[in-house]
């Protein structure tokens, strides 16, 4: 009896000690893996929705130019218009959050240098690329809206956007889905959390209608379309 | 002696025992391994599907947009058409070319002494953004990552050592910035004292600039559909479409 609990025991022993050579499983890294890859899917699902809807849009586009002059018109209208609020020429409403950035709301900044800790430009800029990568359809700085040239840079004791001077506290306004503008700022660990704990202040508002306004300052000296082969 | 004979037959079954378990362990150990490594891949053929049928819809739409030029062909819609190419030139759905720089960004190669953070020396997307950034204030009018258009809406994000632009592209280094503008102030407001590639430069991160007489930046890839934003009429009433 005493050599059939010997000899199982001793087969446990082996199986135990087998188990722990087994190199640790990283099993952090594939969850990373797996969980980069579902954001980028569940990312690809939602563009491919609007790009059916954009096919959508311009099948009945073409589908109207078809049935004569008139109705042509109205279709290029339509894409001209289409085409300015994605340049950010046309002014637009919508939901969204205000996020506004303000030095020091304690009197005492965290450090002697008060300038390391005041919001800087590219403060503005990690907000701003974070609002972005949230889906912002639309942006604006202190009533400066962005459009795809449109700089956030520090030019002496102010900040330009659109070449014109911006200064504390700073009121970004962005059109998309309220709530994940919002998380992905204040999720634990994320941008608000830093910047708080440098002493910005960080308040993040948000709104039914958010109104955002168009730049028409855009200009093209050096950037000539292409010409398109075969055509004109 | 016939005892003893029954005793080695328990100790053979205790082997044969102790190494069933051993093999159904592994097993284990085994299937599980594959099941974290088979969800990896499936979800990644998965996004690499997707990434198919995204650049097929996106060629529909470009079919289609070339579609409605050519019906809309007609000398009576000239003038429109006309504004038709100048807002999709300002809205960055059409591609461009003209003079400018390439700036190609680069982990660095200082040696990391024991004790230093290796991750002060790796490229961010912050010092991507800081360059873009740059280019755009010295004037750049179209900007593109590894071709990628870059709009009002793109983000430029790190995720590992790749870079996600325009929520669905993944770029992977060297890093190539292409701007078209004015080449000599993007040059000097990059290279200036103090500037973006002098603190880049401090952590070791390598930057090439380099002058480009002729650059072409495509169309923006992505989808333009609104689901949010939506025009404010002048007298500041609702929306309209």
């Amino acid at each position: 009896m005493s050599l059939t609990m010997v000899t199982v025991v001793l087969g446990v022993l082996l199986a135990v000690q087998l188990r722990s050579t087994e190199p640790p499983e990283d099993t952090t890294m594939s969850i990373d893996r797996a969980q980069v890859l579902t954001q980028e899917l569940q990312v690809l699902a939602k563009e491919q929705n609007s790009l059916k809807a954009e096919i959508e849009d311009l099948e009945q586009a073409i589908a109207s130019a078809t049935q004569g002059n008139e109705q042509a018109k109205k279709a290029l209208q339509s894409e001209i218009a289409k085409n300015k609020i994605i340049a950010g020429i046309t002014p637009v409403v919508g939901p969204g959050v205000i996020v506004t950035l303000s030095d020091f709301p304690r009197q005492e900044p965290p450090e002697s240098n008060p300038q390391l800790f005041a919001v800087r430009d590219v403060d503005i800029l990690r907000v701003v690329n974070d609002l972005r990568s949230a889906g912002a359809e639309a942006i604006a700085v202190n009533g400066q809206r962005l459009i795809s040239t449109s700089e956030i840079r520090a030019a002496g004791a102010f900040i330009n956007v659109n070449l014109t001077p911006v200064a504390s506290p700073y009121v970004i306004k962005a059109i998309g889905d309220p709530e994940e503008l919002k998380n992905l700022l204040e999720m634990s660990g994320g941008l608000a959390e830093t910047l708080r704990s440098w002493g910005i202040g960080v308040e993040i508002e948000m709104a039914d209608r958010v109104e955002i306004p168009g730049y028409q300052g855009a200009r093209f000296e050096y950037a000539r379309p292409m010409a398109k082969d075969g055509r004109g | 002696m016939r005892i003893r004979g029954f005793h080695w037959a328990i100790v053979v079954v205790g082997i044969a025992l102790g190494l069933m378990l051993t093999t159904q362990f592994r097993i284990n150990i085994e299937h599980q391994r594959n099941v974290t490594i088979q969800r990896v891949t499936q979800l990644a053929s998965e996004v690499e599907k997707a990434r198919q049928k995204h650049d097929a819809l996106k060629n529909r739409v470009d079919e289609l947009r070339e579609e409605l030029d050519q019906i809309t062909s007609s000398p009576q819609l000239a003038q429109l058409r006309q504004k038709v190419e100048v807002t999709r030139l300002q809205a960055g759905l059409a591609p461009v070319c003209g003079p400018g720089v390439e700036v190609v960004l680069k982990d660095s190669e200082i040696p990391i002494q024991p004790g230093q953070d290796p991750n002060l020396y790796v490229l961010h997307d912050e010092d991507l953004l800081r360059v873009v950034n740059e280019l755009r204030a010295a004037g750049a009018e179209a900007l593109a990552i590894n071709g990628e258009r870059l709009l009002a809406t793109s983000e430029i994000r790190c995720i590992g050592p790749t870079v996600l632009v325009n929520k669905t592209r993944r770029l992977v280094p060297p890093f190539v910035i292409s701007a078209i503008g004015n080449p000599e102030t993007m040059i000097k407001a990059l290279e200036m004292p103090g500037g973006v590639l002098d603190i880049l430069g401090f952590w070791g991160i390598r930057a090439d600039v380099k002058k480009v007489p002729e650059i072409v930046i495509p169309a923006y890839s992505g989808s333009t559909t609104l689901e949010y934003a939506s025009p404010l009429t002048n007298e500041g009433g609702d929306g309209v479409e």
